[in-house]
């Protein structure tokens, strides 16, 4: 029998998979987005941030590697990449929530600003060292502006849409411990 | 105790799960690494990849995208009056257009009776039906429903009805990737008509690619027709491309005449590698005889005067 926590868990774990899942097929209707328009925000990114500031354990690292170097893959960016700072990223925000649990929403907006902007430099350096084409930085960074202005709507979303909230300080998971 | 438990436990876990999470991203890299080393073979795989994922979805994303398209369509109704008047403007111009060109068609028929030339049979073509998007604003890539399954190759020249939209870059078994004249790494040789300028144009990333290496600048003018030159054996030679025209930041640029707001049906042109010739000789001596014949020719030869000497 499984017990009722480790299968809400496990619940939101799946529906994690399918809405970015979702997100990147959307990305990828043929709607001919036209070259040199504006990049949109990149929401895969935005709800991952906002998931792993309010329940880390609904995003486990295992599975935000496979999914990020499946988009990788998928959208044409350079494998390996893109997993390996979303790792760096995410790990930097899960040690840091005991700090952002207590703190007001525009302090966590600015934190999860800076590191999208650390994500968009460190991406630039790792392609400039291996030589690669990268995007221009003007227009990366405006995307990660623009996924920066979409995170609150994403926490919003989550937290009355999916429920995603921080857990109370009694809260304990399936084995007892704190949340 | 329970206190105790608690704290053994985060003994073992963190440097465990710390271990854990650094071999994961140093796997990730160690990916990157390898696609950096080795690109072709982690492209192919992940041309196979995708080949497997998107026809899984493509009964979902040709509908919406039509649907997309349906509602932009129909806000356009808005403007319906001013594009009538638009419409029934340019009929007028294409009313003279066809009769030019009618009368050049026939005048060409003449010429090519008269020449008797039989036109480039390389020039088949296999349509595909665009299913999804490259997915990143700075990439610039499409995905076809023709594969390798429908003969599909590598480096081949894809067009819309009108324009050359890209080369086939990436072939899975009935995927395949079209790589666009706006991508950043896109390069393909045109010529500039009516000057005979060739040049090379370079997708940038924007709506209209830059044009590199003209040799003579006050040779062309904006407005002049570009279509691709046929240099290196990429692209067939003649396939339009665009218009020049001259961009803001004062280099030449070209508007590309695919529509490439809305990609729907792409043509990969079939075109088989060009002759290589490998012995300079052969062509410019004629064909010499050959050692064997030489016997019997001075036997001939020989025997020939011996009746007249009888």
């Amino acid at each position: 029998m499984i017990d009722p926590i480790t299968a809400r868990t496990w619940g939101y774990r799946l529906l994690f998979s399918a809405l970015i899942l979702l997100l990147a097929f959307f990305q990828m209707l043929p709607l001919g987005g036209q070259a040199g328009g504006l990049p949109g925000a990149d929401l895969t990114v935005a709800l991952t941030f906002a998931w792993v500031l309010r329940r880390p354990s609904y995003v486990p690292v295992p599975l935000l590697a496979v999914l990020f170097l499946f988009l990788d893959l998928l959208l044409q960016r350079p494998p390996g990449l893109g997993a390996a700072l979303m790792i760096g990223a995410t790990e930097m925000l899960r040690s840091r929530r005991d700090m952002s649990r207590a703190m007001p929403f525009p302090f966590e907006w600015a934190l999860v600003s800076a590191v999208m902007a650390g994500m968009v430099a460190l991406e630039q350096i790792a392609l400039g060292i291996v030589v690669v084409d990268r995007p221009p930085l003007g227009l990366a960074l405006l995307r990660s502006l623009f996924t920066a202005a979409a995170y609150p709507f994403v926490v919003v979303l989550s937290h009355y849409g999916f429920g995603v909230r921080a857990a109370a300080p009694n809260e304990a998971d399936a084995l007892g411990r704190r949340l | 105790m329970a206190q105790n438990r608690n704290h053994s436990d985060i003994d073992y876990v963190r440097p465990v799960r710390r271990i854990f999470v650094g071999g994961l991203v140093l796997f990730c890299l160690a990916i990157f690494l390898i696609w950096r080393i080795d690109s072709p073979r982690v492209e192919r795989f992940r041309a196979n990849l995708v080949d497997t994922v998107v026809p899984s979805f493509e009964w979902a994303s040709v509908p919406l995208a039509h649907f997309a398209g349906m509602l932009e369509d129909f806000q356009s109704y808005q403007r319906i009056y001013q594009q009538n008047q638009d419409l029934r403007r340019e009929l007028q111009q294409m009313k003279a257009w066809k009769e030019a060109a009618v009368q050049l068609e026939q005048q060409n028929a003449k010429l090519l009776a008269l020449n008797s030339v039989r036109l480039d049979p390389k020039l088949t073509s296999v349509s595909g039906v665009v299913v999804a998007d490259s997915g990143s604003p700075f990439r610039q890539s499409v995905l076809l429903n023709v594969g390798e399954h429908d003969g599909v190759k590598d480096g081949w020249a894809t067009m819309d009805g009108l324009g050359l939209v890209g080369r086939i870059a990436g072939v899975g078994k009935t995927t395949s990737r079209v790589l666009l004249l706006t991508d950043a790494a896109s390069r393909m040789p045109v010529t500039i008509l009516p000057s005979g300028q060739r040049a090379i144009l370079a997708g940038d990333n924007t709506a209209a690619p830059a044009l590199d290496f003209i040799e003579d600048l006050d040779a062309i003018k904006p407005g002049d027709r570009v279509v691709s030159s046929g240099d290196g054996g990429v692209f067939p030679s003649g396939m339009l491309v665009g218009q020049l025209a001259l961009g803001p930041d004062g280099r030449f640029r070209v508007w590309l005449a695919a529509d490439y707001e809305r990609l729907e049906f792409l043509r990969v042109l079939r075109s088989h590698k060009g002759e290589v010739i490998t012995d300079p000789g052969g062509l410019v001596v004629p064909p010499q005889p050959t050692p064997e014949p030489v016997p019997d020719e001075t036997a001939e030869a020989s025997e020939a005067p011996e009746p007249g000497n009888d």
